[in-house]
């Protein structure tokens, strides 16, 4: 690899061949050098010197593996990279796939949820925190409609229930257990989705009836069966505590069942 | 099922060859089996930590807290029968008395999962997660029911726990300096919440039967808490101490302090 100045001369686009394209797609062995190319240490790990930290990036540094080709693939037929220079404001990339939402694999993950019978587990795979929010918000939404502001008390909630539900799950499971707080804290956001939709019920169902007590059991049932599934089958080391990670699950969502009752 | 981790640092204080916990298996325990935990607790600074002092934890943790993941190695049929046996304990036939092995030149006490007696900690969380989930919905059916006081009463529960502990470590100490793992009464302690669970069920489902059910389970958990310490303290002390009346006496206030813990416990009282 060539010697590296500390601060890399600006190249402006200009009729070279070789636009600023950012570095993680820079042709390897390119002659000029990229512009702002911050000083890097000797490149550690891959020996590809071409793949330098992202600095301005960000789209790729948080995508979920699914869609981070398209961004190689638009960057790579060269046509006309991503600057950060202002005047090639549109030729940056989406703004949600910057920050990382997908929402075509969001709107597909949320419709897993719906089924409890068959429960998907591949699509849960790469765990994200976009759905979680959303149906959070709404949830807040929905009680906020019933008249209890409980934003902050689900936030809270949310983080110690699924706190809770990683220590169960990883001292049940012992030396193999795998499973790490980010995609716990995913997989309880994302069978949240039962509780939002009772909550949206209960604004249409009288208070302190045995309606609402029934359709909260059946409520909690589904939102159990859906997170106990996904999490044995993502995780190892589930398979032989079915029962008991299931207790812990129904414990969390009973949990949230009481806000929305009460 | 159960990884033989080759050293159950817990039950120290054996009648034997105790000596030292030796660093090395403990540290073994470390990495291997809360490993999975503490791998992603710790994440990129696991290393750092664990490597550079796993000497001060080894040594300084070993004294506090024996090998968390030992009390969690459970299976539905413990949970099932162990319940039975904290719920009624004059229906358990067998003795009371915790299997031991020699475990790498030591004897050290079988995992929960082969014994009956062994202590686990997942029947205290969930039982103490049930409590507060039907003190929530007591709290509703009354028409109080607001997050704070949830919260207030997560509080007083964790009082209660650590009153109880605090309560049968006393027992032990008074006794004669008897050795037992503090995570063993942590799991002892937290059995209380079992029998306070079903009281609270009971209270749900018909309120006059209160009273009654809470005597009658707080009375059990004192036989199964007198049963039990009865046990310990049997292994651990020495000879000539045994069968004596302050022995006795102590005990029989371990089973009467349950009443007024329960009552404590149970009251629902929105903050």
């Amino acid at each position: 690899m060539a010697k590296e100045f500390a601060v890399r001369p600006v190249i402006f686009p200009s009729s070279t061949g070789n636009p600023n394209v950012p570095q993680h797609s820079r042709h390897p062995g390119a002659a000029s050098a990229p512009p702002f190319q911050p000083p890097r240490p000797t490149a550690p790990g891959p020996a590809n010197p071409s793949i330098p930290f992202m600095s301005f990036d960000v789209g790729a540094a948080s995508a979920s593996s699914s869609f981070s080709a398209p961004v190689f693939a638009s960057v790579s037929t060269g046509g006309g990279g991503h600057f950060s220079v202002p005047g090639s404001f549109e030729d940056e990339p989406p703004l949600l796939e910057e920050l990382g939402i997908n929402t075509r694999q969001i709107w597909r993950k949320t419709l897993s949820i719906l089924n409890p019978f068959r429960v998907k587990p591949d699509l849960h795979e790469d765990a994200d925190l976009s759905g979680p929010f959303l149906f959070l918000m709404a949830f807040g939404l929905f009680q906020l409609l019933a008249g209890k502001f409980h934003f902050g008390i689900i936030l809270g909630w949310v983080t110690v229930a699924a706190l809770f539900l990683y220590v169960v799950f990883n001292m049940l499971a012992g030396r193999n257990g795998n499973l790490d707080l980010y995609r716990c804290l995913s997989l309880v956001g994302y069978c949240m989705l039962p509780m939002v939709i009772l909550s949206a019920a209960s604004l249409f169902v009288p208070h302190g009836g045995v309606l609402i007590f029934s359709m909260a059991a059946v409520f909690v049932l589904w939102s159990t069966r859906v997170c106990t599934g996904l999490l044995v089958e993502l995780a190892s080391g589930g398979d032989e505590h079915r029962g008991l990670i299931a207790y812990a699950c129904c414990l969390v969502y009973l949990l949230f069942s009481l806000l929305i009752i009460f | 099922m159960y990884n033989n981790l080759g050293n159950q640092a817990g039950p120290t204080g054996m009648q034997g060859p105790t000596g030292n916990p030796q660093p090395s298996p403990f540290g073994n325990a470390f990495y291997g089996a809360g490993s999975g935990l503490i791998r992603g607790g710790l994440g990129a600074y696991g290393e750092r930590f664990l490597g550079s002092s796993s000497e001060f934890m080894q040594s300084n943790i070993s004294k506090y807290f024996s090998n968390p993941q030992y009390y969690f190695q459970v299976n539905d049929q413990y949970v099932r029968n162990k319940l039975k046996v904290i719920l009624f304990p004059f229906l358990h036939r067998g003795h009371w008395t915790r299997i031991t092995e020699p475990v790498g030149g030591r004897l050290s006490y079988k995992p929960p999962i082969f014994d009956i007696n062994a202590p686990d900690l997942y029947i205290p969380f969930m039982a103490f997660a049930t409590y507060i989930i039907l003190a929530g919905f007591s709290f509703g059916l009354e028409g109080k029911f607001t997050p704070e006081a949830l919260s207030i009463q997560f509080t007083r529960g964790l009082a209660g726990w650590f009153m109880q502990v605090l309560l049968l470590k006393g027992l032990l100490y008074s006794l004669g300096g008897v050795e037992a793992p503090l995570l063993d009464m942590v799991a002892y302690g937290g059995y209380t919440f079992t029998g306070l669970s079903l009281t609270m069920l009971a209270r749900l489902c018909w309120s006059s039967s209160y009273y009654v059910v809470m005597v009658s389970t707080s009375f059990l958990m004192g036989v199964f808490l007198l049963k039990t310490m009865k046990r310990v303290l049997f292994t651990e002390m020495r000879s000539y101490e045994k069968h004596s009346s302050r022995q006795h006496y102590l005990l029989l206030f371990m089973v009467i302090a349950q009443f007024p813990l329960f009552w404590w416990l149970g009251k629902i009282r929105a903050g």
